[in-house]
């Protein structure tokens, strides 16, 4: 009779407990995702009764405050995503979990890695130990509405800019202004994303944020000028092409009402057109080409490409941690999915290898582009580096302050910054 | 006397101007929560466009995930700014109360104390409070919101010097029928001191309704978020156009105008009282 | 018999004395434990932690660095910057603050009609939130705005970008004029308030010596509100060395950061985007002993203008 009663109780004890797990992620906004995601709660929580999972979006400008002021209190979410730029400083500070490779029916980290194409866990990986599973591995092309390239008698397919000074040509042929109030801009950079956009341009001339040796910052002063000299001349104080101070143009580029003719996007771009502008999306009058690189680059270095990781906090209690891997595993075995309805390449290799990746439109554009290019630098100071940069092109196209000035701060301040433990 | 009419019409014509500039924002945001973002940003303005872009608001309620946030943003502002105006109310009057009518060890200590830490500047404490708040394990509620600013030494400070005038006679009356302290209180001195609370409770209100810093630091659930940091996130988000941020924008004002055209008087009388509040 | 009688009046009353000096301490117990937790801990502790190094998200214990924040924030060029940004806009803000709306409150009051309908309209910017204050200056500063729109019809030029929020000068104006447009108001109704509680007889018995309008204001109103208006500059001048809500939004908003990243905005992104708490809590002293210079300043100016009737 006995341990009847003791086998009641630990089944009760067991359901009891297990009814108690709950889960939170938060993750950054991306409408065409939520719907997706919240199906895969849907079916995960069938699966596992006893799991709640609260899913919580955050805008991608404001997630990295948010985790950060909660993780700061110790009362992070169990699961959460943001740029690996920013994320690293978790990993770092040991306030994420590693994978836990049992739940995914794996045995060494290897065994993990061999599932993706190369690379694609290099960011994660720390002391031997892997600590994300991608959410997304996103480089930015040129998008470009053919219509406003026709009015101004150009041929989207043969004269879309192949370099950056071709660009200024041919924005200088879409620009509308009325003085120099710009109503219709050719293309804009994506402000202020400098570590994604500007940094392979420096690389192109053969600059670099850090020596090889990590000691210096901001090498190759050449480069580095040149790059400024280039928006500076973008900027007010030279061809008023642009400024960061116009709504981002890849917001406008959706609405097709004549603000803005090119923008830099990721493939995700594509459904967000879909969803936003059906019109502009059915009547094909949109197309994306690689991103551009100098006329006299040393290296060809496209677009930097930045992940979305999964992670999970390492102060969650052990059986949170397990479900939320489960989980997690759950919702990525859908790479497909992700790329038909939300356009996220998961840099998995059953997904690139299959033939839904290669029909993909344009997936091949920004896999070209991809192979040529490499990760946002990790840092634990990155968005620091970041904030740098920002300040020394903005004092170059918003003030007076010449290149070589704006460059002088940068290297003093970035140097000061990276000698500080 | 023509000097003087010539004087009276310039001055009419600064006011005016003046006014003109006020107003002019408040009615830009009217006009352009009914367009669409084309008309917004054309040149010039269209004052009278025609157009009636209703969705524009109804974008702004039902937020761009479908999840009518807002509603729930509203209703918290409310909340939280209506509990903070009732704590600092009370509290606030209670301790003006005890510093007023009651002579005890230390009393003039305590007022000095209270009256320091109105030099103490919130942006100065406000990392330290975080942690103090997170401590407490009121991070993401209602009650991190609301209890560091329940009370403030201005508050404090302004009941104290309106009941140095009210009459001993009262309550000593009531002291003789047997009325207990706290009764006095509750019973004879809170009922007579209404223009001051109200003054008082205008002020706290309006404060917190417009409260940001210390929200964006304490709040994370989107279902607790107060109307500005709702509006901050939906600024940001990618589906928002210029016309809804406009209609979001005229929303969360709304309740503010129509509290300022019902209670003008106390709105007007109590910036005579003004002082460094937390906002 | 009568001494008997009396002697337990007196004690009763001691009695009661006593009973009302607990009480009294009873009533300011809340304030007192309120304040100790919420102001004077806070501020004692971001003294400690100002001595630290320590970084937000890590769980090791933070290093004692000695004064080392503070002499890093002397020697660093952006701290010195943020000083310039906040000084530029506190006295950019003030100075008209106080001007304008001790004329609008002289001006409203000699009007005989509409005095209700100014006050209200000059006030109403005061109840709208920072938040959507700046979300409309925002697009009424967009190169396409509003903003451009008047200035080229003012200087009768066509399609002159002013640049509100691009240009460092143009940025700092704009922050002011976005303050000043909120809170003027404000300050107008509290020299109405000061100004309407000069008696009467005061400006007849002047009108009766034959002082006109302006030197009624000049001799007579100004000097015996000169109390509120000590106050009025000092208050709105440490309202401005406070300011948040604006420069955040504008940053937010695509505008760059340097010209307008006062002491505030800085300490925020110092321990929030860079996770230096201890140099946050340096920066957060040395505002506070600013703003309590200030208040000193306050604190001694309104005690030696106590002005009778």
């Amino acid at each position: 009779m006995r341990w009847m009663t003791w086998f009641v109780m630990f089944w009760l004890a067991v359901i009891v407990c297990a009814a108690q797990i709950e889960i939170t992620i938060w993750t950054h906004e991306d409408p065409n995702r939520t719907p997706l995601e919240e199906r895969y709660i849907q079916e995960f929580q069938k699966m596992y009764p006893n799991v709640k999972i609260t899913r919580v979006t955050y805008p991608s400008a404001k997630i990295r405050e948010v985790v950060l002021t909660a993780f700061a209190a110790r009362k992070g979410p169990d699961i959460f995503n943001m740029e690996i730029q920013d994320a690293y400083p978790y990993i770092v500070n040991e306030r994420v979990a590693p994978v836990n490779l049992s739940v995914l029916g794996l045995k060494t980290f290897d065994e993990l890695k061999s599932l993706y194409v190369e690379g694609a866990l290099d960011a994660v990986t720390y002391q031997g130990k892997i600590y994300g599973l991608p959410l997304e591995l996103t480089n930015w092309c040129i998008f470009i509405n053919k219509k406003y390239f026709r009015e101004v008698g150009l041929d989207p397919e043969k004269d879309y800019p192949k370099t950056w000074e071709e660009m200024v040509q041919i924005s200088e042929k879409l620009v509308i202004r009325e003085g120099q109030i710009i109503k219709r801009r050719g293309f804009d950079f994506r402000y202020p994303y400098y570590l994604t956009f500007l940094l392979p341009m420096v690389e192109q001339l053969g600059g670099a944020l850090f020596s090889d040796d990590g000691k210096t910052a901001i090498v190759n002063d050449e480069a580095w000028l040149k790059v400024l000299r280039f928006m500076k001349d973008w900027g007010p104080n030279g061809r008023n092409l642009g400024s960061p101070t116009y709504t981002a143009a890849r917001k406008e580029f959706n609405k097709d009402n004549n603000t803005v003719a090119m923008c830099l996007s990721g493939l995700y771009q594509i459904d967000r057109i879909k969803a936003e502008n059906p019109n502009f999306y059915n009547s094909k009058e949109w197309m994306v080409v690689p991103f551009p690189v100098f006329k006299d680059a040393v290296k060809d270095v496209r677009c930097n490409y930045y992940g979305h990781y999964y992670m999970v906090n390492a102060e969650s209690s052990k059986e949170k941690q397990e479900w939320a891997w489960r989980f997690i595993n759950y919702i990525l075995s859908h790479p497909e999915d992700y790329l038909l309805n939300v356009g996220l390449i998961q840099p998995k290799r059953s997904l690139i290898e299959s033939d839904t990746f290669k029909n993909y439109p344009y997936a091949k554009v920004f896999l070209q582009d991809m192979e040529r290019a490499h990760i946002v630098p990790l840092h634990p100071k990155g968005p620091q580096f970041e904030q740098l940069i920002k300040e020394a092109v903005e004092s170059v196209m918003l003030t007076t302050t010449t290149p070589e000035e704006a460059l002088r701060i940068l290297k003093k301040k970035a140097n000061e910054l990276l000698k500080e433990e | 006397m023509r000097q003087s009419v010539f004087l009276d019409i310039f001055i009419w014509f600064f006011l005016i101007v003046f006014a003109v500039f006020i107003l002019v924002p408040i009615l830009f945001m009217f006009t352009a929560s009914l367009m669409s973002s084309k008309n917004i940003m054309r040149i010039p303005y269209p004052w009278i466009s025609g157009e009636f872009r209703w969705q524009n608001y109804w974008q702004a309620i039902k937020g761009n995930d479908g999840k009518f946030f807002y509603l729930k943003s509203i209703w918290n502002s409310f909340l939280v700014a209506s509990l903070t105006t009732i704590g600092t109310v009370l509290l606030c009057s209670l301790t003006g109360y005890g510093l007023a009518k009651y002579r005890f060890k230390g009393r003039t200590f305590v007022l000095l104390m209270i009256l320091s830490t109105m030099m103490i500047p919130f942006e100065a404490i406000m990392i330290p409070l975080y942690l103090i708040v997170t401590n407490m394990g009121m991070q993401d509620t209602y009650a991190g919101l609301i209890v560091p600013l329940l009370m403030n030494a201005f508050g404090i400070f302004m009941m104290r010097q309106y009941l140095l005038t009210f009459p001993d006679e009262l309550i000593d009356a009531a002291r003789i029928d047997g009325t207990s302290e706290f009764g006095i209180y509750w019973k004879i001195v809170l009922p007579n001191s209404l223009p001051a609370i109200a003054t008082l409770a205008i002020l706290t209100f309006r404060s917190q309704w417009d409260n940001l810093l210390w929200p964006l630091l304490i709040i994370q659930s989107p279902e607790k978020k107060t109307i500005p940091l709702y509006i901050i996130q939906f600024a940001t988000e990618k589906y928002t156009n210029e016309g809804a941020m406009m209609a979001a924008a005229a929303i969360a004002s709304i309740p503010m105008f129509i509290l300022f055209f019902t209670l003008t008087k106390y709105f007007l009388s109590g910036a005579e009282l003004f002082a460094a509040r937390k906002d | 018999m009568g001494q008997a009688h009396l002697f337990p009046k007196v004690i009763d009353l001691r009695t009661l004395e006593r009973k009302k000096a607990i009480w009294g301490f009873i009533f300011t117990m809340p304030a007192i434990i309120f304040f100790a937790i919420f102001s004077f801990y806070p501020m004692a502790n971001a003294f400690w932690t100002s001595f630290f190094r320590k970084e937000l998200l890590s769980l090791k214990a933070p290093r004692f660095v000695g004064l080392n924040n503070y002499l890093y924030l002397l020697r660093s060029e952006s701290f010195w910057n943020s000083i310039k940004a906040t000084a530029i806009f506190a006295f950019g803000t003030f100075v008209p603050m106080v001007l304008f709306s001790l004329s609008f409150a002289a001006l409203i009051l000699t009007r005989k009609r509409f005095q209700k309908f100014l006050q209200m309209a000059y006030y109403s910017p005061a109840v709208l939130s920072s938040v959507v204050a700046a979300a409309i200056w925002l697009l009424i500063f967009d190169p396409r705005g509003l903003s451009n729109q008047f200035l080229n019809f003012l200087f009768n030029t066509k399609g002159i970008d002013y640049r509100w929020l691009s240009n460092e000068n143009m940025l700092r104006l704009a922050t002011i004029i976005v303050y000043f447009w909120k809170y003027v108001g404000y300050f107008t109704i509290i020299f109405v308030a000061g100004m309407a509680s000069i008696p009467k007889s005061i400006h007849e018995a002047a009108t009766i010596d034959g002082a006109n309008r302006w030197q009624d204001f000049w001799h007579i109103t100004l000097p015996l509100i000169r109390p509120t208006t000590l106050l009025v500059s000092v208050m709105s001048m440490i309202q401005c060395l406070r300011t948040f809500s604006t420069q955040y939004l504008f940053v937010q908003g695509g505008a760059p950061i340097k010209p307008i990243d006062v002491i505030t905005l800085s300490i925020y992104n110092t321990a929030i985007r860079d996770r230096q708490i201890g140099r946050a809590s340096a920066m957060s002293v040395i505002l506070f002993l600013i703003i309590m210079s200030f208040s000193y300043l306050q604190i001694r100016i309104s005690k030696t203008e106590n002005i009778t009737y």
